[in-house]
């Protein structure tokens, strides 16, 4: 991967590190970075998303400690192998969850009929 | 890695500490008590309103003006007595470059390399170049935004240990603010440069920042890890049959026309939101930075 793959909302009022982390969770999570990949430098990531290279440290910190990642010498951060490598549709969908309650607390704020919304996120998913 | 080299335990001076500080002008405060301190290779964003004493409070940091109270320290040198060993680590960049108008830009540069011993040429040519701004212009014919485009690469071109920076971002266009803070934001990690940088456009901070610190009407108002600052605050909404229970401390308060309450709170010791929040009808939301900005400074 490169470190294009990542985006980063600085004026989010989610901190950069976690956007970062939450990011490489789901990337992973669904295979789209497999065991062993190697990730972009933090020198990389931080050049090129000009932001803070300790930003990308902490990130990095966290994901390897939350067993996401794992150093390897010589060649840096890569997926870490084990449980965290493609999980199951019941782990995938826990990280979806805090996005639906949110999406489920505007629409009702909106005052949408359920039914309206539910066809739009069906529409949105392709059927 | 940090590149900064210790020659014993001793502990490193501080890059910038400021005990105190106040300053007045014609009667009216423009600093009110400051206390700062910047740690080496932290990039602090000093944020307020245009007045708010921004451009006072790093004049007095660096000892180009003479507070009326308070001390200031640039790696444990008074600021008001530099050596020039000290002198030679630091960068300024002013919002108004003035010195050396009479020169072209590569003649400036030219006469500044010898002075630097860690002078960055290549970086010259490549940014005047990138900004598209001629080196054979004398200094007095470019725009004052031109100038302080120029006044930058001339401070990142000496590799400074200590980089500070008044509202750089005014006179930049998008493609050039993001060069400026890619470069902030790899020197701090590459060289653990230290850098302040003073603006009010917060996204820019929001980048690079490692720390920040809100001045409002010359005081400090809040100075915290830029994180710890998205974590730790959010803006509570109390409907007007709540508004009794609002918690007494809040960075800011405001009622609107209907009674109802918007306070910005913090985390308590324990980590908790204060209990109001979970009053019914209570809304707690997470601010991003432009938004604390604006709450605390309205």
């Amino acid at each position: 991967m490169d470190a294009s793959i990542l985006t980063i909302h600085p004026a989010s009022p989610e901190p950069i590190y976690r956007q970062i982390v939450d990011q490489l969770r789901r990337l992973i999570a669904a295979g789209q970075l497999a065991v062993g990949e190697r990730l972009p430098s933090v020198r990389d990531v931080a050049g090129f998303h000009a932001i803070n290279p300790m930003t990308v440290s902490r990130a990095y910190g966290l994901a390897e400690s939350e067993g996401l990642l794992e150093r390897q010498r010589g060649k840096g951060m890569v997926v870490a192998s084990g449980p965290t490598g493609s999980q199951s549709a019941r782990e995938r969908m826990q990280l979806l969850e805090p996005h639906l309650k949110e999406t489920a607390r505007q629409a009702q704020e909106l005052e949408l009929p359920a039914d309206t919304v539910l066809r739009r996120l069906k529409h949105l998913l392709g059927n | 890695m940090n590149a900064v080299l210790r020659t014993d335990d001793a502990p490193m001076p501080m890059p910038l500490v400021a005990q105190g500080l106040k300053h007045a002008y014609d009667g009216h405060n423009a600093l009110l008590n400051v206390d700062l301190e910047l740690h080496a290779g932290s990039v602090l964003g000093l944020i307020g309103r245009n007045g708010a004493g921004k451009s006072t409070l790093i004049r007095a940091l660096l000892g180009l003006l003479e507070p009326l109270d308070g001390t200031a320290t640039v790696f444990g040198d008074p600021a008001l007595h530099l050596t020039d060993a000290t002198k030679a680590r630091i960068a300024y960049v002013p919002q108004q470059p003035e010195a050396l108008a009479w020169l072209t830009a590569a003649q400036m540069f030219g006469y500044l390399a010898r002075f630097y011993p860690r002078w960055d040429a290549a970086f010259v040519e490549r940014t005047l170049d990138r900004w598209e701004l001629p080196g054979n212009r004398m200094l007095a014919k470019f725009s004052p935004g031109e100038r302080q485009r120029i006044d930058l690469i001339r401070a990142l071109a000496s590799q400074p240990e200590l980089l500070v920076l008044d509202e750089p971002a005014a006179s930049l266009d998008p493609v050039a603010r993001r060069d400026l803070l890619r470069e902030v934001a790899l020197r701090a990690g590459d060289a653990g440069a230290t850098v302040l940088f003073s603006t009010h456009i917060v996204s820019d901070l929001e980048r690079v920042a490692s720390d920040i610190a809100f001045l409002h009407q010359g005081r400090l108002l809040l100075h915290c890890p830029l994180d710890e600052t998205k974590e730790r605050y959010a803006r509570l909404w109390l409907p007007a049959n709540q508004s009794g229970a609002a918690p007494p401390h809040a960075l800011s308060r405001h009622r609107q026309a209907d009674g109802s309450l918007s306070l910005v709170v913090g985390r308590g010791d324990d980590d908790q939101w204060p209990a109001a929040a979970t009053l019914p009808g209570a809304r707690l939301d997470a601010l991003g930075l432009e938004d604390l900005f604006v709450e605390i400074a309205e």
